[in-house]
């Protein structure tokens, strides 16, 4: 393989690449640059920064709900939707709300529009789940939905409703998307 | 058929621990039904090295890292590796891009495809016909003299470099430098402890490197010789073995509703797995068999793989992969610009007979 002088240089070079490549990996180098970003990091706390701003944003709401002035949190909902249209947690706000005044079918239409624009409300793992709150709506939605599509077949809001409730339950399943 | 042929045995052999290893991968953590799924694992991929910015979907796969490298290592010390390429590698690059398009259509690569119909998901009948058909049409562009022509051997090596690629994503994996991105929440969070995927995957590749098995090699080995062929034996070895292991571990759901990663847009499913069939026969395997191929030292493969890392990258940052929604309009787009690259590719590199005189 090392036929001529030529060769010999590139092996040299190399090697002597190489060893500058483990001198800089080892640390000896990069100490003197500092540390590099850990984006990890970042994103870490732009995440929590995120949500905190969404629970200081919606504080109000909270604050209606938990005293069961739901009309009233609906109404404020709405007045920060013109502002934060496509935020999805105040869609599964408002689908939590809605699922506690019984309308059953307008509460699974908020949540599946929550869940396409953000999946970490179906996650187990993050601050933002609602896992348990989906199950129980997607449940009882396909018992309640279900049986009344069934029995009206002709009727294109019940199939859109029941259509939505495969949805939660296809995105509650699990699977890579 | 002889059964005392090695062959028979060791594709049987791939097919079976293929799909147990599909299921089993699922068991210990990765996401249900995508236990092994080699367009998920690209993007996955492509996520963690930045190419794309959705953080539901970053994680370097050690089931990826495993199959080039079990390739390689099995090629290597059978010395079957042979650096070898020059067939229309540009073409090939993209083919590699429109094969991950019609993946992430589908929800998932072929051997994904099994894996949902072996878990119940009978929205994936869809794709499994589509698959069929395009390994079918596949088939007929060779009988009229389409063929992207011959490879040769390279004497500069080209064909190291691919393997060399996954075993610095190896050592990323192993050393997480601040760049590598690693998803906290979704799907690319969910994972088997890393000694079990990276196992899993070297003895796949090792496995899938001497058999040669793949799924559109089954699909086409069937349509071309019948039930006889060994590949269909180990599809149908595949498919028991899923089958099996669901049934056994309570994961067998049979139904079109409410299966986990799926849609009900079955036309499209139809059509994204049509164009992976299509040009999978055209460069010669599935995209899992690419990456066997890659590490056998098979540069044009390697080019393949290229191609879907940047597919991967592309179905994230363009919105075309689908979602249990459905298929989004970017994605429906997509694939028929995959069948307008396939159909003018099947135009350009066709060997047409000599005119009579």
């Amino acid at each position: 393989m090392l036929t001529d002088g030529y060769d010999k240089w590139l092996c040299f070079l190399l090697v002597v690449t190489l060893i500058a490549l483990g001198v800089l990996l080892s640390g000896t180098g990069a100490r003197k640059v500092g540390p590099a970003p850990d984006k990890a990091l970042e994103r870490e706390i732009a995440y929590q920064s995120q949500l905190n701003f969404l629970k200081k944003l919606y504080e109000p709401v909270e604050s209606l709900r938990r005293t069961g002035n739901l009309q009233a949190a609906l109404f404020k909902l709405d007045e920060l939707a013109r502002t934060y249209p496509n935020e999805a947690y105040g869609l599964i706000l408002k689908g939590e709300i809605l699922y506690r005044m019984g309308a059953l079918e307008e509460a699974v239409a908020c949540y599946v529009r929550g869940v396409r624009l953000n999946g970490d409300y179906v996650d187990w793992k993050t601050p933002l789940s609602r896992r348990a709150e989906l199950q129980k709506v997607a449940d009882e939605g396909l018992r309640l939905l279900g049986d009344k599509a069934r029995a009206n077949p002709e009727n294109r809001s019940l199939a859109a409703a029941l259509k939505n409730v495969y949805y939660l339950r296809s995105r509650l399943a699990g699977g890579c998307d | 058929m002889n059964l005392r042929d090695r062959h028979l045995w060791l594709v049987s052999a791939a097919g079976l621990m293929l799909g147990a290893l599909g299921v089993l991968l699922s068991i210990w953590g990765n996401p249900e039904n995508s236990g092994i799924c080699v367009s998920c694992f690209m993007e996955n991929t492509a996520g963690a090295l930045g190419l794309h910015p959705n953080s539901r979907m970053q994680y370097l796969r050690p089931e990826l890292i495993g199959f080039v490298l079990g390739a390689a290592v099995s090629s290597g010390s059978l010395r079957e590796f042979r650096s070898r390429g020059g067939s229309a590698p540009l073409p090939r690059l993209m083919a590699g891009i429109f094969l991950m398009v019609g993946c992430s259509v589908f929800i998932g690569c072929p051997i994904k495809l099994l894996l949902r119909l072996a878990a119940g998901d009978l929205t994936s009948l869809g794709g499994f016909a589509g698959l069929i058909a395009g390994v079918w049409v596949g088939l007929k562009g060779f009988a009229n003299g389409v063929e992207l022509g011959a490879f040769r051997r390279e004497p500069g090596g080209s064909g190291f470099l691919v393997p060399a690629v996954f075993a610095l994503l190896l050592l990323f994996f192993i050393a997480r430098p601040g760049f590598i991105l690693f998803s906290s929440h979704g799907s690319a969070a969910q994972h088997a402890q890393w000694p079990l995927s990276l196992g899993s995957g070297l003895m796949l590749g090792a496995v899938a490197q001497r058999s040669r098995f793949c799924i559109t090699g089954s699909v086409r080995d069937a349509l071309l010789m019948g039930r006889r062929s060994y590949m269909f034996i180990g599809g149908v070895a595949f498919f028991a073995a899923a089958v099996a292991l669901n049934v056994a571990s309570g994961r067998f759901h049979p139904g079109l509703y409410g299966q986990p990663g799926a849609h009900t847009d079955y036309l499209w499913s139809f059509l994204g797995m049509g164009l992976v069939g299509w040009t999978s026969v055209m460069i010669g395997g599935c995209p899992f068999r690419q990456l066997i191929k890659a590490g056998e030292g098979d540069a044009d493969a390697g080019l393949v793989v290229m191609g879907m890392f940047l597919g991967g990258a592309l179905v994230q940052s363009w919105g075309i992969a689908a979602t249990s929604a459905g298929v989004p309009l970017e994605g429906k787009v997509a694939v028929l610009a995959g069948f307008a690259f396939i159909l003018v590719s099947c135009l350009l590199f066709r060997e047409r007979p000599a005119p009579q005189m």
